[in-house]
This record gives C-alpha cells, sequence and structure tokens, in this order.
C-alpha cells in the first residue's frame, strides 16, 4: 500500500503537474490561465505530423520486427531444451545494458565509420569505410529499428517461451500424428497458443518504443525525428516558451500509448474469453 | 537548457584537474581602496568600497550557479572559497543547480512572497537568463562598475558590454568568456578557408566533407549565424531587438544559402548531426574535415585525451567569431548584497582570473583587458600553458563579434528548422 501511495502520488502528481502547464497554468511567470491553445500549437506546427508518421513507423516496424524474432527465437529455444539455467542467462543476456549504450554500440558496429565499415574496407569491398551502406541516421530509421529489434526480441522470446512451456506439449504430438506439416503445425497450434501472451509483449514493446526517445535522438536522423525527440528538443530549448509545448507533446504521447495498452488488455480479454467459451 | 549551461558544459569538456590559485605577488587592486568608474551601488549612496568590505566580513554568501562540473565546483568551493573567506572574512557557501531556471524560479517566488532578505545572493548567468532577470526586476544593480577591478574590463567591447545583445548595465559582472573556433586537420586540409566566404566556397568545392550539427544545438546554432553575419553583410544590421521586416529582408537569403548548401554537405543534407558529441566522432573518425567549438582551448585538450590527432589545429574567420561573456548577478533581494559584490570583485581579480584560465583546471578565457593588466600580471596570463591547438588570447580577442538578442536567436533557429531542414 504504501508503494502504490508513492506511485499515485509521485507518477500522479507528476502527471496533473504536466497537464497544468501544458494548459499554460504556470503560477512562476504569472500565468494563470487554462487553455487548449499549447496543443493547438503543438498540433499545427509542420514538424509535428510527419514525426507523428515516423514513430509510429519506427516503433510498429520494431514491434513487428521484434516479435517474429522473438517467435523464431522461443521456438529454438523450445528444440534446444537448454534447461533453465541456460535460458535464463540467454533471458539476461542483453537485459542490463540501457538503451542508450545499445545505441552507441550500433553506432559503432552500423555507423559509417563503424565496425563493419571498417571491416567492408578493410577487405576491398569498398574504398572508404564512408561508401558504407547507411544504416544509421537514415531516412528510415533502420539504425533505430535495428536497436530497438536487438533488445526487445530477447524479451519477446522469454514471454513466448514461458507461454509454449506452460501448455501442454502434446498438442504439438497430436497434430503431427493428424499429419500435419511443420508449417501447419505452427500456424494453427502453436502461433494461436501463443497469441495472448504476443499481444502482451508487442502491446509493452509498442508503448515503450513509441515513448523511448534516447535511442531515436542517439541514431535517428535530423528531421523528422520521433515525437519524443520533439519534446526533448522543446523541454531542453532556450525559449522558457517552449516548455509546456513539450508538456503537451509528452502527454499525448502518454495518451497514445495509454490507447495502446488499453486496446492490447481488451484483446486480451477477448481472447481469453472466446478460448474460454470453445473448450467449454 | 540555458545557453550558460551549455557554454560551461563546452568549457568544462578541457578540464583534467583542479587549478591551483597562483602564488599571489601583490595583485594591483585587490583590496585597494579606490573604486571602479561607476557610481555608488543602490543603497550604498556616499560610501566607498572599503564600506562594501567592511559591511561584508562576517556575511555568508549563497552563490547558485549550474553545478554538472566536478572541477569548477571543486575551484569554487576550495581556492575561491579560502580566498575570500582569509581576505575578507566572507564565507561563500555554493549552491548547485542543475538548471539556471531553478534560482531564476525561487527568485521569482521569494518575489511573490514578498521576502526581503533573500536566500539568493550571487547568480552565475548569461544570455536568456540575465534578460529574464532584467525583465522580470529581479537583478540588483547597477553595481558592477562600482568594483574596483571592474576597471581592468574593456567595457568598451560590445561582447562584454552586451550579453546575448542585451545591454548589461552594470546589472551583472563580467565572470569569464567563451569564443567560437572552427577546428580542422593540417594533415587533411593544410590551409583552411579563413573567411566565411571561402569556406563556403571550400564546401562546394569538396562535397561531402563538411557538417554542421542542426541547431537549436548551441554550436551548429553559432555556426549558423555566423553565415547569417555574413550573408547580412556584418552583424551591425541584426543588433538591437528584434525587428522582423530587416529579419525578412536581411537573414530570409541565409537561409537559401544554407538550403543550397545542403547539397555540398555530409549526407548531401539528408540529416544532420544532432550534437557537439556526434560533431567530434565524425572528424575524429574522418568523415568530415572541419569540427568548430565554443571553448577555444577544446582542440587542444582533446589532443591531448587521444581523440583528436596531434595534427589538429584552430582558426578564426578574417571577420572574426562570435564571442560572449558570462556573467555574476545579484538577486534583488540577497540577503548578502556588500558580501556578493566582495566575491564578484574577487572573481574578477587578476589572481582568481589567471588561475580559473589555467587549462590544467577550468580553462575558462579571462575576460581581463590585457591592456588594461600592469605588465607583471599580462605576461603571466601570456605565459600560461596553451595547447598546441590554441590560438593565442591576441588573436582570439582581436577578432570577437557580438552575440544577437535571444528573439534573433530563437527566430533564426526557427526560421532553419523551417527553412533549411525541412525543405
Amino acid at each position: 500500500m504504501p508503494a502504490l501511495l508513492t506511485l499515485v502520488v509521485l507518477f500522479g502528481g507528476g502527471l496533473a503537474l504536466a497537464l497544468a502547464q501544458s494548459l499554460g497554468y504556470w503560477p512562476a511567470l504569472g500565468r494563470e490561465t487554462l487553455s487548449l491553445d499549447v496543443y493547438r500549437l503543438v498540433l499545427s506546427e509542420p514538424e509535428f505530423w510527419p514525426a507523428l508518421g515516423f514513430t509510429l513507423w519506427t516503433a510498429g516496424l520494431a514491434t513487428v520486427g521484434s516479435l517474429i524474432l522473438g517467435v523464431a527465437g522461443a521456438l529454438l529455444l523450445r528444440a534446444a531444451a537448454p534447461g533453465l539455467g541456460l535460458t535464463s542467462w540467454f533471458a539476461q543476456l542483453n537485459l542490463p545494458v540501457p538503451h542508450s549504450v545499445g545505441a552507441v554500440m550500433i553506432l559503432l558496429l552500423l555507423g559509417q565509420s563503424g565496425w563493419l565499415a571498417r571491416l567492408a574496407a578493410a577487405f576491398g569491398w569498398i574504398e572508404r569505410p564512408v561508401e558504407f551502406l547507411i544504416l544509421t541516421h537514415d531516412p528510415w530509421g533502420l539504425g533505430i529499428v535495428v536497436e530497438y529489434v536487438w533488445k526487445s526480441a530477447v524479451f519477446v522470446a522469454v514471454s513466448a517461451w514461458a507461454a509454449l512451456a506452460a501448455v501442454d506439449a502434446d498438442y504439438d504430438s497430436v497434430a503431427r500424428t493428424l499429419g500435419a506439416s511443420g508449417w501447419r503445425r505452427f500456424t494453427s497450434v502453436t502461433l494461436p497458443l501463443l497469441r495472448p501472451a504476443l499481444i502482451g509483449a508487442g502491446t509493452l514493446v509498442f508503448a515503450y518504443t513509441f515513448g523511448s526517445f534516447e535511442v531515436p535522438l542517439l541514431l535517428g536522423q535530423r528531421y523528422p525525428s520521433t515525437l519524443a525527440v520533439l519534446a526533448y528538443r522543446d523541454y531542453v530549448a532556450i525559449d522558457l516558451d517552449r516548455r509546456p509545448a513539450a508538456l503537451a507533446l509528452s502527454l499525448l504521447i502518454t495518451a497514445v500509448t495509454g490507447a495502446v495498452a488499453l486496446a492490447g488488455w481488451v484483446a486480451q480479454r477477448r481472447l481469453a474469453s472466446e478460448t474460454g467459451e470453445t473448450s467449454r | 537548457m540555458s545557453s550558460l549551461k551549455v557554454s560551461a558544459l563546452a568549457l568544462a569538456l578541457a578540464l583534467s584537474a583542479c587549478a591551483p590559485v597562483a602564488p599571489s605577488p601583490a595583485p594591483p587592486t585587490e583590496a585597494g581602496a579606490t573604486t571602479g568608474t561607476g557610481d555608488s551601488p543602490p543603497g550604498y549612496a556616499g560610501q566607498a568600497w572599503d564600506d562594501i568590505l567592511a559591511e561584508a566580513r562576517g556575511q555568508t554568501v549563497d552563490f547558485y550557479m549550474w553545478g554538472g562540473s566536478d572541477v569548477i565546483n571543486r575551484w569554487i568551493s576550495g581556492p575561491v572559497a579560502e580566498h575570500v573567506f582569509t581576505t575578507y572574512g566572507v564565507t561563500l557557501n555554493l549552491v548547485p543547480v542543475s538548471d539556471a531556471p531553478e534560482f531564476i524560479n525561487k527568485v521569482l517566488s521569494e518575489k511573490q512572497a514578498g521576502r526581503t532578505a533573500g536566500s539568493v545572493d550571487l547568480m552565475w548567468v548569461n544570455g536568456e537568463n540575465f534578460r529574464t532577470l532584467r525583465e522580470g526586476e529581479l537583478a540588483y544593480g547597477p553595481w558592477a562598475g562600482f568594483l574596483p577591478n571592474s576597471a581592468l574590463v574593456d567595457w568598451s567591447d560590445p561582447s562584454v558590454a552586451n550579453d546575448f545583445g542585451y545591454p548589461v548595465d552594470a546589472y551583472e559582472s563580467p565572470y569569464g568568456k567563451a569564443q567560437f573556433v572552427m577546428i580542422y586537420d593540417t594533415a587533411r586540409v593544410p590551409e583552411p578557408p579563413r573567411t566565411v566566404a571561402n569556406l563556403l566556397a571550400w564546401i562546394r568545392a569538396n562535397p561531402g566533407r563538411f557538417a554542421y550539427a542542426a541547431p537549436p544545438d548551441f554550436t551548429g546554432s553559432a555556426f549558423v549565424r555566423h553565415v547569417c553575419y555574413h550573408v547580412a553583410g556584418g552583424y551591425e544590421p541584426l543588433l538591437g531587438a528584434f525587428d522582423a521586416q530587416v529579419f525578412a529582408q536581411k537573414v530570409a537569403p541565409c537561409f537559401e544559402q544554407l538550403q543550397a548548401l545542403e547539397a555540398s554537405l555530409w549526407r548531401a543534407g539528408e540529416t544532420y548531426p544532432e550534437s557537439r558529441a556526434r560533431m567530434q566522432d565524425l572528424f575524429a573518425n574522418g568523415e568530415i574535415d572541419f569540427d568548430m567549438a565554443y571553448n577555444p582551448a577544446e582542440a587542444s585538450s582533446l589532443i591531448a585525451q587521444g581523440r583528436y590527432p596531434a595534427t589538429a589545429r584552430t582558426f578564426v574567420f578574417d571577420e572574426g567569431t562570435i564571442a560572449n561573456t558570462h556573467y555574476l548577478a545579484i538577486a534583488f533581494n540577497a540577503g548578502d548584497k556588500a558580501g556578493a559584490m566582495v566575491v564578484a570583485n574577487a572573481l574578477l581579480s587578476p589572481e582568481l582570473q589567471l588561475s580559473k584560465a589555467d587549462p590544467s583546471g577550468w580553462g575558462d578565457l579571462t575576460v581581463l583587458d590585457p591592456q588594461r593588466l600592469p605588465v607583471e600580471w599580462s605576461d603571466r596570463f601570456a605565459a600560461l600553458p596553451r595547447g598546441p591547438a590554441t590560438l593565442s588570447d591576441a588573436e582570439l580577442s582581436a577578432r570577437r563579434l557580438p552575440e544577437l538578442q535571444s528573439d534573433w536567436l530563437a527566430a533564426i533557429e526557427a526560421g532553419w528548422i523551417e527553412h533549411v531542414l525541412q525543405k
């Protein structure tokens, strides 16, 4: 209970203050009227819509990529059955590495003066490192997506592996005795079993990547950037008047992630009641 | 983030160790009864500097400043605090904050609450923060001209008399200086283009080899201002309060030039480095041939750290580069104004300015005018060890351009984003 109280006071209080300031309430500067002007301003700025599109794109691609790689990882884990010790070691492989460090690692690896570029130049595939493929700070946000996938796929794999381990392995054997091919078994047995876990993990990955700012700041091109980077720039702008805009953007991000989390929760509930009915 | 914080951060990059206070051969204007050229500050009519010294004895000065650099904090709470305590009996209490708006908000709330003996005495500020202080009537003054050591400052230098284009009017006392320099590598570019026009020509002749950090990055924004000064035919038309007409006439063509330049930039201008740190990486990795910095000693420091090649050097444009000054201000309701003035005067003394400029410590440029210093002191400043890539004080100070008022800065940054970045 004290923990919950702390959470409500600190988190809820911060949210309330942010909401107040984004509505223009800032008594320290003698501003005490509430209005939606800041939101109107933010939505009318030319950088907003490209940023929203770019954020949806990178977060969406990162989620899909993490789900695919994560499921593949879970299946491999199940097939190899390395035992719990090795599995949990695998699960913690990149867990303690912060995203910012991950982003710098990606830059060192994939940047135009990065490790791969130098290797390619050393092997004579390209003349100079700068001729290497543009994989970071690129228009498609590939560097950003690679970093997110690198970090999140493991999380998805572990969730999916746990879901697979929790259900009876006989389902698969039954399908096999009924003559189902490998692909057929995957699509009609494994995937449906995984669906609740994947919806949960996918929702978390999307919500996180949608609101995260350090990776696009380090690996993204300058324009368009993601909403969180826009909010950061507004927050640290020389002009104190940009502060409310930063908070308005943050609240818009919170609203989107909240909506996604809600949608994920509803989808999971619906799935649970559906499977409940069919098994009855 | 305040410009102060960023420039302080840039300066702090050069630091490695704490600077000891130089052994003192009788500082010329340190403790004497002489006053500066200004009139007595408000509340001290008819009083002399000695009266202020007497009142200050026993006071505790709360010095609010950006506390993000260990080496600066250690210098203040070590040598400076010891000096003002043993010499004047003033206790200096460093109050580190993460950003200047924190203490500005504090003074503001004290004003709203009607508190007379305020908790903030001395503040380290510049640019936007000083303007906020002045416009909110939160700064005490005029007082800076009354300090004996202010006679060692060249107040006719526009980059001292104006804080980002806002007249100082003795409401703050200069503390240190920063100046923009270009960094290059003699191994790659033996003879750098020394004017903005020649640099632009060089960029067009060497596509893909030049980049600047995207404004509002502090250094990238300064580079854009240099180009805009050049396109406007000098900084003069842009001085003073913001003028939309002048902006449309003189600055808009600058965006056209920068837009046209994009094709010749690193990555064909499709993206820009987002920070100074990224610029350093690109330069160190040989992706670009020029870097730029607000701290003239930074390149030397990076060479010493092995991050830049030993052949890296700096230059300033023949027409000059933007310099700015950082300052000390006193809160309108400071409880210990006399003590704050004594500390500000001590920080302006040749002794502490020299200690501050030591490249093995903070390495901050002095605000004292070498020509106003007794020869023994100007010699000691000239004899400060200086890295292989750092220009001489004489070369730097001969080529200083003023900053613009922050409204201009904001307009140029917004215009760049709209007309260059998003095009």
